[in-house]
């Protein structure tokens, strides 16, 4: 990759790239690593791509999805990266922004569901385009934003139903 | 009823938004950035090789042909003489005028 290669896909991604890693490790310190890592990456290493196996979009998206895995993986040793989950109970909106709630609830997730749910949701990535990038097949992509969306239904109940009071009652 | 939900859940999901990258990660990544004119002072071009060489003949033949002495000038001024002067015998003079008379 030349550096003028190099330039240009870090503009034309820096931006989608980083939202990413925002909304996956809830942290701009953490996305602003994040990306630099995988540039670094992709300096030192930039013939590892392979124009035959997908864009240089979902190549990217998938470097800094495996960086922010390992990263998430290393800061909350606890939490599972399957996307297995009990059903989690609604946010308590009260006296916050929605958007903040919103933030919460998406990062409750596992973090498989998190990334198909961000790249599909916020990003509007193509699911197989999804699937290039995560590693996984059409099928578990879909599986994955299903069930995210049924938690979140769960947990935004609140606010998508505003006459419903919390947990149902 | 399910699509009505999902556009409903994507509405309620567009209310979390997050900034672009921020300006010091372009210059973590990229290196500082350089006002143009320190490309003045600092920066190097590549050539190819045969256009270097051309130019240092160019430059070569020019500074030979500025430093080489020049033989001296056959006199420093033109004289003028009015051995071949005739006065003119019928002079007609044409007026024309300007456009601002019409």
């Amino acid at each position: 990759m030349t550096d003028a290669e190099f330039r240009g896909a870090y503009e034309s991604h820096k931006n989608l790239l980083f939202r990413f890693a925002r909304r996956m490790t809830g942290s701009s310190e953490a996305a602003e690593d994040l990306v630099h890592e995988c540039f670094l990456l992709v300096w030192r290493n930039g013939a590892v791509y392979d124009r035959n196996r997908g864009s240089l979009r979902s190549f990217l998206v998938g470097v800094t999805r495996n960086l922010a895995l390992k990263r998430i993986a290393r800061e909350r040793s606890f939490e599972e990266l399957e996307d297995e989950i009990a059903a989690c109970d609604p946010i308590d909106p009260a006296d916050r922004q929605r958007g903040e709630v919103v933030a919460q609830a998406v990062g409750a997730l596992p973090p498989l569901q998190r990334e198909a749910l961000i790249l599909a949701e916020y990003e509007e990535m193509p699911l197989a385009e999804i699937a290039r990038a995560t590693g996984a097949d059409l099928a578990a992509v879909k599986s994955r934003l299903h069930r995210a969306r049924e938690s979140l239904r769960r947990m935004l109940a609140p606010l998508l139903e505003p006459n419903r009071s919390l947990y149902g009652k | 009823m399910e699509n009505d939900d999902d556009s409903k859940l994507s509405e309620l999901l567009r209310e979390w938004r997050v900034p672009d990258a921020p300006r010091p990660l372009d210059e973590r990544v990229l290196g500082p950035h350089k006002p143009w004119w320190r490309f003045l002072l600092t920066g190097s071009i590549r050539i190819p090789v045969p256009v270097g060489v051309a130019l240092a003949v160019l430059l070569f033949w020019m500074a030979g042909a500025l430093l080489r002495p020049r033989p001296a000038a056959e006199s420093a001024s033109p004289s003028l003489d009015l051995v071949q002067f005739r006065p003119v015998h019928d002079l007609n003079v044409r007026v024309i005028r300007g456009h601002e008379s019409n």
